[in-house]
């Protein structure tokens, strides 16, 4: 006989000690869950390890240079803008820093929530998902942008940038931001432009240190006369020029007959002074030259094979492929565009094929026919292109499909 | 209906099972609330409101209703969210309250207070998230929030049996009911399952991959923007072989159950493998969506404009992915209690999981005085 109130509700035996097993089960179900992270750190801005290592830093110089850039540009919490950048620091405040939207109206840290997975916080490229894309995301650093209205060599403008924000970039990963307000946009593209002016700022810090004189000992004159009215003077001056960059468009012939303008541009295509056959392929299909690499890609496949290789410096030479490792991704050559996909990542208005086909794409092999073709007739190109998709006759003939997409 | 066997402590039934209509309302509640929080990761609102537990220094309930329905999306969100989670937490409190003041079983009453603990350290979770605005809890947050859903779905499948009277008495011996027959016919081919693939194993392994691929989810969505290319490479990884196991084991469950008597379990296990299929094109679309095609597809199609980023179409897909792989972790959950696993559960709960019915399924018999006997499966043949 049992009176024992316990032992009546529950009679089918003993109490559960299953209670701090379930316990345990839960405070390792959350610790797995948290695994591989302690407190989220805050974001920084990395140093530009390629090019420190390419150029031997030591690692005293690395700080400095990592301390100059700071105290010139701020953190991603808390962008500066000297007055000498032209930037402005009410737009970078709106575009950096964590996302927030507690004001009405207001979402803070556009660039953390839109950007920086792919293009990096320090927007070097390497975001987490970096990796996954192809073409890789734009490293802003060296200052190179691709789709601009501006001569080769220019700075894009603020129009540029806003345009590839607002468009995207048609058959890559770069989505079309068309959803965020102006106001968004425009924060944005300051942004980018203030991760860029400092990227380069920061190389050219970095390459200075090796036109030092002697007495300097290897350190940076932290003057404000050396870092901004120099440094920094020469990169922003850059971006202050793209506005009258632009480049010279002539009016397309009002009476231009396309057949024969396409003509016209075909014969220029094949013809060995726009020589745009050599890349694109006899067939448009892009298939000519593909064993180029764009700028960024280039820069990192020649370091490796000719300097990082044949150093003395063994030990160097080892540091190296590591930051190779960790601040790179695998080199990938570029391909020449398919022209019959209709496809253009610069945007496929005649006006944008006609800056791609005189300038060229800055950054990639992509040669101007600028100075080779005369201004007027690179409107026969552009109308060559934008017939390419549509060809159906000419010297392909049947064994030689139209479009890309046939070949499957 | 099962009349109440003797013996059980409540005699009284009525038609009207109270504790399981509660706990499906939990259930539900839960769904939407979880769907809630899925959002504000997808829009990332988090940090829509600065202060926490109170919504803009006023008390949460007192929050103006009107300015927080038509205000701005992420304050809708991230408030909407705190809404349902009190909601959820008192719903947690009801069910617990109704059931403590019944006879209900060990395994049931674990649950509830499991689903209490979880309900507060989960509600301590987000007011951290928001308070020390720190991604990494957001996390955790992200991993607990589906626990909680598997302990309610639980809770209510178990409260459902209690009410039909079937975990009342001594288990009934439904837990060998899928092990009775261990050949099944796919096609052509009749395979011969081996002893572990029949009964709550297969489901429960199932709940467990699914609740671990919300896991690896869950860090690809909070994935910080410092994270190195490589570390996220393998998450990605992890991610897409979970994706695999989860596929494989579903499908094992449905061929598994196809000698089920009950058309239900049958039809129950097939539901599963549809979602698990549906989910693998929602994770397509998530993928394409946040990182457009790759380029081995780009070269046979590709649009000739970019992505829209941010689109409503972009974030319901994002969002679905989400959702479904919790409905998935519900179903596995329901399908392992309702046929097989309560038994076991309730016999774990009684007699610690050593004692445990750990070999309920296997040829064996008596595994704890008073509970259940499984028979050989030669002698069950000869029933
Ligand atoms: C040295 C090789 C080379 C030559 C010569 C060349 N291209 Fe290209 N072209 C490329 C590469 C590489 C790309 C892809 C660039 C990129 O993806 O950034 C490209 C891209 C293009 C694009 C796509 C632009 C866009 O917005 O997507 C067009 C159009 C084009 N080329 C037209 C021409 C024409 C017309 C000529 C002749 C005047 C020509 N190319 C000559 C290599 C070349």
């Amino acid at each position: 006989m049992n009176n024992n109130p316990a032992d009546v509700r529950h009679p089918r035996g003993p109490r559960p000690v299953w209670g701090m097993k379930l316990l345990v089960l839960l405070v390792l179900l959350v610790m797995f869950a948290a695994s591989g992270c302690g407190a989220t750190p805050p974001a920084w801005f990395r140093l530009n390890m390629v090019e420190a290592t390419k150029q031997k830093l030591t690692p005293e110089q690395e700080r400095q240079v990592a301390t100059v850039i700071s105290a010139m540009f701020g953190t991603p919490d808390n962008p500066v803008a000297l007055p000498e950048t032209g930037l402005d620091e009410a737009k970078l405040r709106l575009a950096a820093g964590p996302v927030r939207s507690d004001i009405v109206g207001r979402k803070n840290g556009l660039y953390r929530e839109h950007c920086a997975h792919c293009h990096g916080v320090t927007g070097d490229a390497l975001g987490p998902t970096a990796a996954f894309l192809n073409p890789y995301p734009r490293d802003y650093r060296p200052g190179i942008f691709k789709f601009k209205s501006t001569e080769r060599a220019d700075k894009p403008t603020h129009a540029d940038l806003t345009r590839v924000l607002k468009k995207g970039i048609p058959g890559t990963s770069m989505p079309s931001f068309a959803l965020l307000s102006e106001t968004q946009i425009d924060a944005l593209v300051e942004y980018v432009k203030y991760l860029s002016i400092r990227g380069e700022t920061e190389i050219g810090l970095i390459r200075a240190i090796f036109e030092l004189d002697e007495e300097a000992e290897g350190k940076l004159p932290e003057t404000r006369e050396f870092l901004v009215g120099e440094r920094l003077a020469e990169v922003v001056e850059k971006w202050k020029a793209a506005d009258t960059a632009l480049i010279d468009v002539p009016e397309m012939p009002a009476d231009i007959d396309l057949v024969e303008s396409i003509a016209k541009g075909r014969e220029l295509f094949y013809g060995d002074k726009a020589n745009c056959v050599k890349c694109h392929g006899p067939t448009a299909l892009g298939d000519g030259q593909a064993n180029d690499y764009d700028d960024w890609n280039k820069y990192v496949v020649e370091w490796t094979s000719k300097e990082v290789n044949g150093d003395a410096d063994k030990q160097w030479v080892n540091r190296a492929h590591r930051v190779l490792d960790g601040d790179t991704l695998e080199p990938r050559t570029i391909q020449p565009r398919n022209l019959r996909r209709g496809i253009y990542r610069g945007g496929r208005r005649p006006l944008d094929l006609y800056y791609r086909i005189h300038a060229g794409i800055n950054g990639a092999p992509m040669p101007g026919a600028k100075g080779t073709v005369p201004p007027e007739d690179i409107w026969h190109i552009v109308n060559y292109v934008q017939s390419l998709p549509y060809e159906l006759d000419g010297e392909l003939g049947a064994d030689r499909p139209m479009v890309a997409r046939d070949r499957f | 209906m099962a009349s109440a066997p003797i013996g059980s402590p409540s005699t009284v039934r009525s038609t009207v099972n109270g504790p399981a209509i509660v706990a499906w309302i939990l259930v539900a509640t839960t769904a939407l609330l979880l769907s809630f929080g899925a959002l504000v990761t997808t829009y990332d609102a988090a940090m829509a409101v600065p202060d926490w537990p109170a919504t803009f220094g006023h008390n949460m309930f007192l929050y103006p209703l009107g300015e927080w329905f038509w205000g701005p999306w992420d304050l809708f969100l991230e408030h909407g969210h705190r809404l349902l989670g009190a909601t959820v937490g008192m719903l947690s409190l009801l069910l617990a309250a109704i059931l403590f003041r019944r006879p209900a079983s060990p395994a049931l009453r674990w649950l509830v207070i499991a689903a209490m603990v979880l309900v507060v350290v989960q509600g301590a979770l987000g007011g951290l998230r928001v308070i020390l605005d720190d991604k990494t809890v957001a996390k955790v947050h992200a991993c607990t929030g589906p626990l909680f859903f598997a302990v309610a779905t639980a809770i209510a499948v178990l409260a459902g049996r209690r009410g039909r009277g079937d975990s009342s008495g001594p288990a009934t011996d439904r837990s060998d009911a899928v092990g009775r027959d261990s050949f099944v016919a796919v096609g052509p081919l009749t395979l011969s399952l081996p002893s572990w693939a029949v009964g709550a194993s297969l489901p429960t392994a199932l709940a467990v991959a699914a609740y671990l691929q919300l896991v690896a989810g869950a860090q690809l969505r909070h994935a910080d923007a410092t994270l190195a290319a490589s570390t996220f490479r393998w998450m990605v990884a992890i991610h897409l072989a979970g994706a695999a196991v989860v596929t494989v084991l579903a499908a094992l469950t449905v061929i598994a159950w196809q000698p089920h008597e009950s058309r239900t379990a049958r039809r129950w296990s097939l539901a599963i493998l549809a979602m698990v299929g549906g989910q693998l094109l929602l994770g397509g679309g998530a993928w394409l969506f946040t990182w457009g095609l790759p380029a081995w597809l780009q070269e046979a199609w590709a649009p000739a404009e970019a992505i829209l980023a941010r689109s409503p179409r972009g974030a319901a897909v994002i969002t679905g992915h989400v959702i479904l792989g919790m409905m998935i972790l519900g179903a596995a959950v329901v399908l392992a209690l309702e046929w097989g696993g309560a038994e076991r559960l309730e016999q774990i709960a009684r007699t610690g999981i050593r004692g445990g019915g750990r070999r309920l399924h296997g040829p064996q018999a008596r595994l704890v005085p008073g509970a259940v006997t499984v028979r050989p499966r030669s002698e069950r043949g000869a029933r």
